[in-house]
């Protein structure tokens, strides 16, 4: 061993010399470097962005934007790569890991109890939700945790959209997000099996909603309404919010002391009325004759069972609903008493028109009993729910097809016999299906939306719906990361994104361009704002910030070094 | 006996094998189940609170040996997003999938039998020409892409079957069996099936159609030709039985393999089977199922493997399994 040491010696001596002398060689390159910088003013080269977004196959619209976009910002000097990676991936990387990403391609989606705009004015920005919650981006503003805070608790209406105007205007003036589109969600039925002018449109929902289910009327004999969706169904629960599929179901059976209605704005319900008696008191009088779908009585004590019910740590997912409930008190026999701990402007929307009305006969034995084994409520299925809503369920494959009939003993009772659900999986099929009357009432359509506009005008029975979602397409920087921690940057980066060209080229006209994280399909809380695309003025911005533009490639201001490596 | 005792000793091994490298699998997978829920109204403590429901909050190895312990006394755990048995899941769909798997395997493989001794005899005739290359065709399209096709001819053009799903809109039957054996369920099979078949004929009709032209060049189809025995008897009784043993063993990997294998046909046809719940499961991260799914798919293709070497052994005494006297 020792003879073959001695022999690899002199190599190693030459090994080490050489690299003294690199070493001294890349002292004196990095010295002149610098010294070449204080002469030209300029910083280090922006490294080159990785801008994340879905897989082609499995997001094209996405895609295709950040196709577009990363075209324009090269303009503007920088190297940018798209990356497509599967959904799972890329929420892992940009929700668990916030300080790695650089920027990528994101989404809200619409859902009925957004259209209060409490949760994405707050939760998205307020810096509260920055480490962990929704707030990834990590935009840090005191100013905007104040008028966000402010909205929640502001009980006058009128007084609540000033708040939520200056919240959207600070948020066009700070640039966390690079706002795209908002979709329009595109659903069609057959007019020869349902009257036309009873599908309603929901704003910013579309018209597959509950308040077409319980009026759509047949044109003749075909009284059930088929419907499909694309995925299967993962529970009917109404201590459980399991997906969205499973919600329109559950929206269906079970009834709630309000609703949000067609225009957005909740309304009694399963309530004759509610009323403020002051900010942190509401009271809530029930309708008469409410009954459960096994004939038994709804009672004012099954309201306060079902509002304290999730209060526990039974039902985790509907917890978040309840926390602002301070205590509840029955009144008389139709009269519920709610006392908040504090003010909140959207209990109406997000406590009241979200809890379902559960039968306290059905669950008190299970919440208190040995069925959990120590799970939470999410694990218990009913064979046959109860609720008391205007559908009652006959049956249900979560795989294949859910069956449910009119509730004729319910006040509003709907016009259809029986509302069934079809899992389908392949979109073509689908469009077979809705041509040839297996389905008559497409409601859950993935495709391409002139597929189904050829098919509307080949067949006259064949109505189509095109509806601005309340929730919107953006492009989300990491705002803890350089260059995107500067406004002036992340401002350039918007004026280069030709927004009505997304809408165009990428959604096929289906979707009108954004400007807000307050929906265009909530016009009482959306704030208009003219913007118009310019990349010159991009240029000049940069420019102006002290960027510059060397060999064809983006520099930092003068003295800003490059201490971040591109996403691997 | 003692064979029995080994092979059953392998199996066991290839099944700890499997299960473990499928529990890794999805655990080093990019994403997690939590993800699933990120787009909601969750909290971060709602989040901590559901990684402890699933137990991802214990180390790995701690989650492997529950796994492993739950796995010997058959018990799966629940689903993360269904918040069931996966067993209950599974046995939902599974009369589907074997019916589907079944009936497209028999058909195929009864096909591609009697075709395949038959194109054997015709060695050399136009006949030869005109379906080898069609069976070929047939054999390397896509399965999506046959599925489609009938679709659009027999489902949106003639109108003859429907478009998919395993039963009629809101059917409604008194029990699972008078279900499967109704005539609207086997309406609702024949599409799906078809596909599956004309898939899977391929294989044993060439496989049976080159046995067949070993076995006719063999010394005893020779003497049964002298013997003056009629074609139909010496191709059926003394060729097709020998040339069908290839045939049994690849019938029965064919269905282990299918069982898993029909993602493709279950979601063409929207057919409520395992494939379609193992995607599912997979793109939602939801570990128990995924799992439960492809072992059980493992369990059956090991014993179908097993089946096949026990059958063969009866079929052709020759084979001895290592035993010498």
């Amino acid at each position: 061993m020792n003879v073959s040491v001695k022999s690899f010696a002199p190599t190693l001596l030459g090994i080490r010399c050489g690299l003294i002398a690199g070493l001294a060689l890349l002292i004196a390159l990095t010295t002149l470097g610098g010294g070449a910088q204080a002469q030209g003013e300029v910083g280090d080269r922006v490294r080159k962005l990785v801008l994340i977004s879905g897989a082609q196959a499995a997001d094209p619209q996405e895609f295709q934007a950040a196709q577009l976009i990363a075209q324009e910002w090269r303009k503007l000097g920088l190297e940018v790569e798209v990356r497509g990676m599967p959904r799972p991936q890329v929420s892992d990387i940009v929700w668990y890991n916030r300080d790695k990403w650089d920027v990528t391609m994101w989404r809200m989606v619409g859902r009925p109890e957004r259209s209060d705009p409490d949760e994405l004015v707050y939760n998205l920005f307020h810096s509260t939700t920055r480490d962990k919650g929704f707030n990834f981006v990590g935009y840090a503003n005191p100013e905007y945790d104040k008028i966000a805070e402010a909205q929640r608790s502001e009980i006058d209406q009128v007084k609540r959209r000033a708040l939520v105007y200056s919240a959207q205007d600070m948020i066009m003036a700070d640039v966390p997000y690079l706002f795209l589109v908002y979709p329009k969600n595109v659903v069609a039925y057959n007019s020869g099996v349902w009257k036309k002018d009873t599908i309603v449109d929901q704003s910013g929902i579309g018209i597959r909603n509950f308040w077409t289910f319980i009026s759509a009327t047949p044109v003749a004999n075909q009284k059930d309404m088929v419907l499909n969706a694309a995925e299967a169904m993962n529970a009917i629960n109404p201590l459980y919010i399991s997906g969205a599929i499973d919600s329109w179901v559950t929206d269906l059976v079970w009834d709630r002391l309000m609703r949000v209605g067609p225009d957005g704005l909740p309304r009694p319900w399963a309530a004759e009325s509610v009323t403020y008696l002051d900010a942190v008191t509401v009271d809530a009088k029930l309708r008469t004759g409410l009954i459960w779908h096994d004939g038994k009585p709804l009672t004012a004590e099954d309201v306060i069972f079902s509002f304290e019910a999730p209060a526990g740590d039974k039902s985790p997912m509907y917890k978040p609903f309840v926390a602002n409930i301070a205590g509840i008190e029955r009144i008389d026999d139709r009269t519920i008493r709610f006392r908040l701990k504090a003010p909140n402007a959207s209990f109406f929307t997000s406590t009241l028109a979200k809890i379902n009305l559960i039968p306290k006969h059905v669950w008190e034995p299970v919440l208190s009993g040995q069925q959990l084994q120590g799970k939470t409520a999410e694990s218990y299925q009913e064979q046959l729910p109860v609720g008391s809503g205007p559908f009652k369920v006959v049956r249900f494959k979560l795989q294949e097809e859910i069956l449910l009939e009119r509730n004729a003993a319910h006040w509003s009772a709907p016009k259809m016999d029986r509302w069934i659900l079809r899992i389908v999986t392949n979109t073509e099929a689908a469009i077979g299906m809705l041509k040839r009357g297996e389905v008559n009432f497409l409601s859950d359509y993935r495709g391409d939306p002139k597929v189904l506009e050829d098919l509307a005008k080949a067949d006259a029975a064949i109505e189509i719906a095109a509806t601005v979602d309340m929730g919107f397409r953006f492009v989300a920087p990491n705002l803890r990361r350089p260059p995107f921690d500067d406004v002036n940057f992340r401002r350039a980066l918007m004026l280069a994104i030709n927004r009505n060209l997304m809408a165009q080229a990428a959604w096929n006209g289906y979707a009108v361009p954004a400007n807000s994280h307050v929906s265009a399909a909530l016009p009482f809380w959306h704030k208009d704002d003219a913007f118009k695309p310019n990349i010159e003025e991009a240029k000049k911005i940069l420019e102006k910030s002290g960027y510059k533009v060397l060999d064809g490639r983006l520099h930092y201001p003068d003295g800003k070094r490059e201490t971040l490596s591109s996403l691997n | 006996m003692p064979l029995i005792l080994t092979r059953l000793a392998q199996m066991l091994f290839v099944l700890w094998v499997v299960a473990s490298l499928l529990f890794y699998m999805f655990r080093l997978m990019p994403g997690d189940p939590t993800v699933a829920y990120i787009d909601s109204t969750f909290t971060e403590e709602q989040i901590q609170e559901l990684r402890r429901t699933f137990g991802l909050d214990r180390p790995l190895h701690e989650q492997y040996l529950i796994y492993l312990r739950n796995l010997i006394v058959g018990e799966f755990g629940d689903s993360f997003h269904h918040r069931r048995p996966v067993l209950e899941i599974l046995i939902d769909v599974l009369p589907n999938t074997i019916i589907l798997t079944l009936s497209g395997l028999l058909v195929a493989y009864a096909f591609g039998t009697v075709v395949g001794a038959w194109l054997a005899w015709k060695r050399g005739t136009w006949v030869e020409a005109l379906t080898i290359p069609t069976v070929l065709t047939l054999r390397a399209a896509p399965e999506f892409w046959l599925g489609m096709v009938l679709l659009a001819v027999f489902a949106f053009k003639l109108g003859w079957f429907p478009s998919g799903g395993a039963n009629s809109p809101g059917a409604t039957f008194p029990s699972e069996f008078s279900r499967i054996i109704s005539r609207d369920f086997l309406w609702h099979l024949v599409l799906p099936a078809a596909t599956l078949a004309l898939y899977l004929q391929g294989l044993p009709l060439l496989l049976m159609r080159s046995n067949m032209l070993d076995v006719m060049g063999e010394d005893f189809i020779t003497m049964a030709r002298m013997k003056g025995l009629s074609s139909w008897s010496i191709i059926m009784r003394h060729g097709a039985r020998n040339a069908l043993l290839p045939v049994v063993t690849a019938f029965a990997l064919g269905f282990g393999a299918s069982v898993g294998g029909n993602v493709v046909v279950e979601t063409v046809f929207s057919w409520p089977g395992l494939g379609k719940l193992l995607v599912n499961s997979i793109a939602a991260s939801d570990y128990p199922v995924a799992q439960a799914a492809f072992f059980l798919i493992t369990v059956v293709l090991v014993t179908m493997n097993f089946v096949a070497d026990l059958i063969y052994s009866l079929l052709d005494p020759r084979v001895s399994h290592g035993r010498r006297h």
